[in-house]
């Protein structure tokens, strides 16, 4: 079977900082894969790469057999890849309801719609998404006045709102109290399990990176350092000296 | 729960404002003579004008400096056909005046269209900014091309039917027009692409990650209030027997932004109110001083101080504070009453 994602020699620089240097992967469909590696290894940096946030200086991205390189994000996300972001990216003056709603709106390519109703659009999707991700007493709040954790879920209800394939986490539980994060970590491996939603995410705690990847790529100074099980990434000499530390193995 | 405040739970403040005003449009007539009809007629152009220009500010986020050169476009278009359309005699029949003020809308839209391709580029002070060049720049050709618009003699003599230069039946007329046009607009903002558009004034880059072409949206979006300027313009035209290149001007675009903030930018009805407020006070104002700018640049520093919301938003700020006391107090006697158990 064909991988749901490709990724060629893609290459990225800001002047002359080399933030993605010829970077080698695939992805399998039904995968759940991390990203790891110190702050600026250059994790986000590929996730806006492979999203189209930022342009590729060479390099090729293919999903599902069509090559996506360098298409502006709207087009990538009508393709089925979802993205959250590291620092919750949500509509703050819209409501939790309304926030999901808007992307179940795009994702039905109802945006525009321009004389229906639009609390009567795309509703059954809207609770379903919120009931998802345990938002559903919260529906009514503004989005700005949640708490972090809160907004985080937001975050991810509205890309699992755009029913998407391939899922892009940057720190998913980044703010998030300890049983937050298992909640959430829990959901993913629940949506990966369930739906065969193919997941890609980073994070900094290495205790839920090793409990919900079944693959790591070990990233640093914007290069692919190893890749492999989590035992493997664990047991490799030079993932420990540049992230885990002796003492992890 | 009153039908009051079911209406306001339902549509916000917009709901019962929007009652009290067609109560109060309604009843204007009655007043004695035709001061206030000819007031109220002008507060309902220039409400419907600032109502399209929120459609970019208040619902997509981006402020239009040049917005008026759609309400020109349109009062100008109105004006062509009509002058074409009439009589030898001056005068104009039902049909014809009808046919000349749909002529304002869609050159007004094609407008719009032109502009917004390239202003829909850019955001913020950028999008302001370039909008106020091609406001200038259309004000500037309509201004120097004497021999299409007559420069800036402007087109003179649009007189309306008969029947319509009464004032109270043109005031009607507007009414109606502007009651029509607000409803399509509540419809458009409480549709799917309505929030579309909210999605864009709070976070463009997640809306695009949504799978939203945001450009494109913004351009629809910057069309439609277009032609909903030019509404507006095209009913000014008859309604002041004259049109002239300062409707395209930027003072006329900042009178739209005014009523916007006094009114309220987070609501439908709040441009509406703006311009109740700003057309009243300027009937009131002048009538003892030529000081109007002095006046209305204080209210617009008292309503940016003390009021960034405008007066809508400070209505509704009262409003939830009264609501989140009645709420303490209800938790605080709960909780007095749980201790009284225990």
């Amino acid at each position: 079977m064909a991988p749901i994602l490709e990724v060629t020699n893609l290459h990225k620089h800001f002047g002359g900082i080399h933030v993605a240097r010829h970077l080698n992967f695939t992805m399998e469909q039904g995968e759940q894969s991390a990203i790891i590696g110190p702050n600026g290894a250059g994790k986000s940096t590929l996730m806006n790469l492979l999203t189209g946030y930022h342009r590729c200086d060479a390099g090729k991205v293919v999903f599902e057999g069509l090559e996506i390189t360098n298409r502006p994000p709207h087009q990538i996300a009508r393709l089925g890849i979802s993205r959250a972001f590291q620092v919750s990216s949500i509509f703050t003056k819209m409501s939790v309801a309304e926030n999901v709603r808007a992307a179940v709106h795009a994702q039905m390519r109802q945006s525009f719609n321009i004389l229906g109703a639009a609390n009567r659009v795309g509703v059954g999707e809207t609770d379903r998404v919120l009931a998802l991700c345990g938002l559903d007493g919260k529906r009514k709040l503004v989005a700005g006045v949640l708490a972090q954790g809160d907004k985080k879920r937001l975050e991810l209800a509205i890309a699992l709102a755009g029913r998407p394939r391939l899922l892009f986490l940057d720190e998913p539980t980044a703010g998030m109290s300890i049983d937050e994060a298992r909640g959430t970590m829990e959901l993913v491996d629940r949506l990966n399990r369930e739906l065969a939603l193919t997941v890609l995410f980073t994070e900094h705690d290495m205790g839920i990176v090793f409990n919900h990847a079944r693959k790591l790529t070990l990233m640093h100074r914007g290069e692919i350092v190893v890749q492999g099980t989590p035992e493997e990434v664990r047991a490799n000499e030079t993932a420990q000296k540049v992230y885990l530390g002796e003492h992890s193995v | 729960m009153s039908w009051w405040s079911r209406l306001y739970a339902r549509h916000g403040l917009s709901g019962p404002v929007a009652v009290a005003l067609l109560v109060f449009f309604l009843l204007v007539p009655l007043l004695p003579g035709k001061f206030w009809t000819h007031v109220s007629t002008e507060i309902l152009i220039l409400g419907l004008f600032a109502m399209s220009f929120n459609l970019l500010y208040g619902y997509m986020g981006q402020i239009s400096f040049g917005h008026a050169a759609f309400f020109g476009l349109g009062a100008y278009a109105t004006a062509m056909v009509f002058t074409r359309l009439k009589t030898a005699g001056g005068e104009i029949g039902m049909i014809d005046f009808f046919l000349s003020l749909l002529a304002g809308p869609p050159i007004a839209a094609l407008g719009a269209l032109i502009v917004g391709f390239f202003c829909v580029r850019l955001t913020g002070i950028y999008f302001a900014m370039l909008s106020l060049a091609f406001g200038e720049l259309l004000y500037y050709i309509v201004f120097s091309w004497y021999s299409f618009t007559k420069g800036d003699d402007g087109i003179q003599g649009l007189l309306p039917p008969q029947f319509f230069q009464d004032p109270v039946h043109y005031y009607y007329l507007t009414l109606a027009i502007v009651i029509a046009a607000l409803i399509v607009m509540w419809r458009i903002t409480e549709s799917p692409f309505g929030y579309i558009m909210r999605t864009l004034r709070d976070n463009q880059r997640r809306a695009a990650f949504l799978g939203i072409n945001v450009r494109l949206h913004m351009l629809v979006n910057f069309v439609i209030a277009g032609a909903f300027a030019g509404l507006a313009g095209a009913l000014w035209g008859p309604f002041s027997r004259s049109v002239s290149p300062t409707l395209l001007g930027w003072q006329e675009s900042g009178i739209a932004v005014f009523m916007t903030l006094i009114g309220g930018a987070g609501s439908l009805m709040g441009p509406l109110l703006g311009s109740v407020i700003y057309t009243c006070l300027q009937a009131v104002v002048t009538m003892f001083t030529s000081y109007w700018p002095l006046a209305i640049g204080t209210v617009i520093l008292l309503i940016v101080l003390f009021a960034p919301g405008g007066v809508l938003g400070l209505v509704e700020k009262r409003i939830k504070a009264r609501h989140g006391a009645a709420a303490a107090a209800e938790f605080a006697a709960e909780i007095e009453a749980a201790d009284g158990e225990t």
